[in-house]
């Protein structure tokens, strides 16, 4: 980076808040992704909506590629610089500018910590839905880029559901305001498409959310199985009676030994195949009778245990173990690769299988724990990055894994988006025309790429030659695709 | 007119038009919506209507855009499972008919048609067909454009098939009605309901009557629970058939707002003050969202109410809505939609005029 930009970025954020150093830039090179690695040339901290306007007219001026930061929790390489250039990193924009209780609604910045917002607001008995396992971590910003999600969204929907209205700063450096505290759409909903636009649309500065009343009463079981398709059925069966649990965790064998040896050791059954974790919520009249509903259907489907959560005590520790389950992976595994695909809910117990035949045949484990209620998947391939040979494979793994979902109907990333990690796979669900629409969208927004370049979309020649190891620049495929536009438009 | 029978016959009639082209499905909302300038092709999307696919198991249908709301619910209701939304413009409605206007009923507790679209096929005007979202009831794979779609009035893509999220039946509906003496005695009482443990799916204002709809639906000893903790009024329940008869007499009075429908879009705290200033002859409210639908006269009347409000013209003749824009945008919404617009029709052919092309 010249020396004239540090200084104009000093000038604009202050000295210290300014990073430059080689090794302090260490910090930046990638986010919770970590098989993806680029430095970025500067990172600036940022405490105002006007900086990061200033920032952004500066990299426009001189054509310096820049993204936004929050806590770096992303798991597709969203926060990465790719391309180096500017990181904002957003994290000291961390206040709650404003709680409105009996609008249920709530002003925040976008480096506020998600877990914060509920605990600000738990005094007047509300809280704030999306709860991504990363949620103690994980900045509101990132959740608004990624549309993040979480266990309970087979309720209460992902992060899109819940932002009613935002500040940003666009491309160009210019602020608006978008979306409004009703959360009702006027005209085209620019807003919605914003949200899991993984940052390459605009830089949201302050974003307005909507809260929830908590709910009067909540029962949460354990439920273990000595065989994956028992497990998978009760998802199926409990959709089937009409019940929509608050959320519906799977856990596999291998999950619950890494957890059970870990400090996250929830007490799961250590010799189930899988276990499942229900969770109802709601009015307190009439939750014990749904609550006996889902045990009879996991009884049905041959559960050997139950285990109903007596107080919220016990309900956190079997909530303990699923959401400390990535983190518990270490103690099993060096390495893992989390992955993120979805699936139709039925198409479970065939597909498990097939995931199972893949890692036989790639000699890499992998455990499953996943939100089974929507069908998200989260195959986790452990493995060694110290030994080359098994880096290459899991991508090849991860790949087919992929190619089996979608033939199934499913989608490539529930939760945690496409970004650099699976950008290549796009072609796989999408054709060059829908490729092309949404680049169509993204010029709208940033039309010289200089917002986090290189995401989402394959730097491969094109969707139909997929499987070719040609490699082009993202650029040029933009540039390719816009030619075959003007061509249609004639 | 055409009326193609498929997604690739419409591809096929756009590549070869140079005209304009305006999507036609069940002209519900007609009256929604800036005047169109012109047309040389219009597209009866009715032939479209297939449930390609329905998965009760998977909570998901696919639908091509002209399948009716009725029919949608016809489908659905035989695995007891429902779309929790209750459009005004009503059964007739076209599924694209209703994405395109975003169009909007009492049922609001969970989200509008925004929150249930998974995935939409669409046709752009030059014949091009791209996709978004997919056919699994949660994803993040690629942009999110049915977002954009929907409320976009036909003028950037035409909406030929759209996948659904959708949910079991309540095991019970109820319904309670109160009429209430002042506007006072009302904004209490929905003060009362707003800061309470009650959970209504729908809960409309009626005015000048003052009356309080409430829709519960949950498990059934849930429901007696909130029955019991309604705030004091001559509460009159309903359920079973008077119970939907009753909501389908709200429809009507919906009908019958007018001559222009302004929706005001506040807060649930601001609806009274709106409706005291604003003092229309007759309203609707989402009370827990500060959605005031409201009779009013004529565009000046808009005009007064938008120099402290937002407000989008819901329903007007055309004589009204040529001399106000339907949305009211921001110069920034402005801006942003009208570059959205060239992007994906930059000779303004397709329904020219209806929406952000046709503001200023």
């Amino acid at each position: 980076m010249r020396p004239e930009i540090i200084k104009k970025l000093k000038a604009i954020v202050g000295d210290d808040c300014v990073v430059s150093d080689e090794t302090e830039l260490l910090v930046y090179e990638c986010d919770a992704l970590t098989l993806f690695r680029n430095k970025p040339d500067v990172v600036v901290f940022v405490t105002r909506t006007e900086q990061v306007a200033a920032v952004v007219r500066l990299a426009n001026e001189h054509k310096i590629p820049f993204l936004p930061r929050g806590s770096g929790t992303g798991l597709s390489g969203g926060a990465m610089a790719i391309a180096g250039g500017i990181v904002i990193e957003l994290q000291r924009m961390n206040k709650i500018l404003a709680v409105d209780v009996e609008n249920r609604i709530a002003v925040v910045q976008p480096g506020v910590v998600n877990l914060h917002i509920s605990q600000a607001v738990a005094q007047h008995g509300l809280y704030y839905a999306p709860d991504p396992s990363s949620q103690s971590a994980c900045s509101i910003g990132g959740n608004v880029a990624e549309n993040a999600g979480g266990p309970h969204c087979l309720k209460y929907g992902m992060t899109t559901n819940h932002i009613l209205a935002v500040e940003a700063v666009l491309t160009d450096g210019s602020v608006v305001r978008l979306g409004n505290a009703a959360g009702e759409a006027i005209g085209m909903d620019l807003l919605g498409a914003i949200v899991g636009s993984e940052g390459t649309f605009a830089i949201v500065t302050e974003i307005t959310i909507r809260l929830l009343a908590k709910p009067q009463a909540v029962k949460t079981l354990i439920a273990a199985y000595h065989s994956i398709e028992e497990c998978s059925q009760t998802v199926s069966d409990v959709i089937a009676a009409g019940i929509l649990p608050a959320a519906f965790e799977f856990v596999d064998a291998k999950t619950i030994e890494a957890v059970e040896a870990s400090v996250y050791r929830a007490g799961y059954p250590r010799d189930a195949a899988a276990v499942a974790l229900i969770e109802v919520d709601g009015f307190r009249d009439g939750l014990e009778e749904t609550g006996n509903q889902i045990v009879e259907i996991c009884r049905r489907n041959k559960a050997y245990e139950i285990r109903v959560a007596k107080d919220e005590e016990e309900r956190a520790k079997l909530w303990m173990g699923r959401k400390g389950a990535f983190g518990a992976m270490g103690r099993i595994s060096p390495d893992m690769l989390v992955m993120d695909a979805v699936i139709p809910r039925t198409r479970l117990p065939e597909v498990l299988a097939e995931i199972d035949r893949i890692s036989e045949r790639y000699k890499l484990p992998v455990a499953n724990v996943f939100h089974a209620g929507d069908g998200n998947l989260h195959p986790l391939i452990l493995f060694d990055s110290r030994q080359a040979d098994q880096v290459d494979r899991i991508f090849a793994m991860g790949e087919e894994i992929l190619r089996v979902c979608v033939d199934v109907g499913g989608s490539l990333s529930g939760e945690h988006g496409i970004g650099c990690e699976k950008k290549e796979y796009m072609c796989m669900v999408f054709s060059d025309a829908d490729l092309a629409t949404m680049l169509q969208v993204k010029a709208v927004f940033n039309p010289e790429g200089l917002l986090n370049p290189d995401k989402i979309f394959p730097t491969r020649r094109s969707c139909t030659e997929i499987g070719k190891q040609t490699t082009t620049s993202t650029a040029e495929i933009e540039k390719r695709i816009e030619t075959v536009l003007r061509g249609n438009a004639r | 007119m055409v009326s193609p029978q498929s997604t690739e016959e419409l591809s096929e009639i756009l590549s070869n038009e140079r005209g304009s082209v305006v999507p036609v499905g069940a002209s519900t909302q007609s009256h929604f919506g800036n005047p169109l300038r012109s047309f040389d092709c219009a597209v009866d999307l009715k032939q479209l209507n297939r449930i390609t696919e329905y998965v009760p198991a998977d909570l998901t249908i696919h639908v091509e855009a002209g399948v009716t709301l009725g029919e949608l619910r016809r489908t659905l209701a035989e695995n007891r499972q429902f779309l929790p939304l209750d459009p005004w413009n009503g059964p007739t409605a076209t599924m694209g008919g209703i994405a395109s206007a975003n169009s909007q009923g009492p049922y609001r507790a969970c989200g509008s048609m925004r929150d249930w679209i998974i995935g939409m096929k669409v046709v752009e005007v030059n014949g091009k067909v791209s996709k978004t979202g997919g056919r699994v009831v949660k994803n993040v794979t690629g942009y999110d454009l049915a977002k954009l779609y929907t409320g976009s009035i036909g003028t950037l893509a035409i909406i030929t098939e759209i996948s659904l999220k959708v949910r079991a039946r309540y095991e019970r509906t109820v319904t309670a009605i109160a009429r209430f003496e002042t506007l006072e005695a009302t904004e209490t009482a929905l003060g009362l309901i707003r800061t309470s443990s009650l959970q209504p799916v729908s809960c409309e204002w009626v005015g000048p009557e003052h009356e309080v709809w409430l829709r519960f639906g949950e498990h059934p000893r849930a429901i007696d629970w909130q029955l019991k903790n309604l705030p004091p009024a001559q509460w009159n329940v309903t359920e079973g058939p008077d119970e939907d008869a009753a909501w389908e007499r709200l429809r009507g009075r919906f009908s019958a707002l007018g001559p222009v429908v302004a929706k005001v879009v506040g807060l649930p705290t601001t609806m009274a003050e709106i409706v005291a200033v604003c003092n229309p002859s007759g309203w609707i409210a989402h009370a827990l969202n500060g959605i005031v639908f409201m009779s009013v006269t004529n565009a000046a009347d808009v005009d007064r109410i938008r120099t402290n409000h937002r407000v989008v013209v819901e329903r007007a003749p055309l004589e009204v809505r040529k001399e106000v824009s339907t949305f009211g945008l921001s110069d920034a919404e402005y801006a942003l939609m009208l570059r959205m617009k060239r992007a994906f029709d930059p000779e303004g052919r397709l329904n020219p005029g209806r929406h952000v092309d046709g503001e200023r």
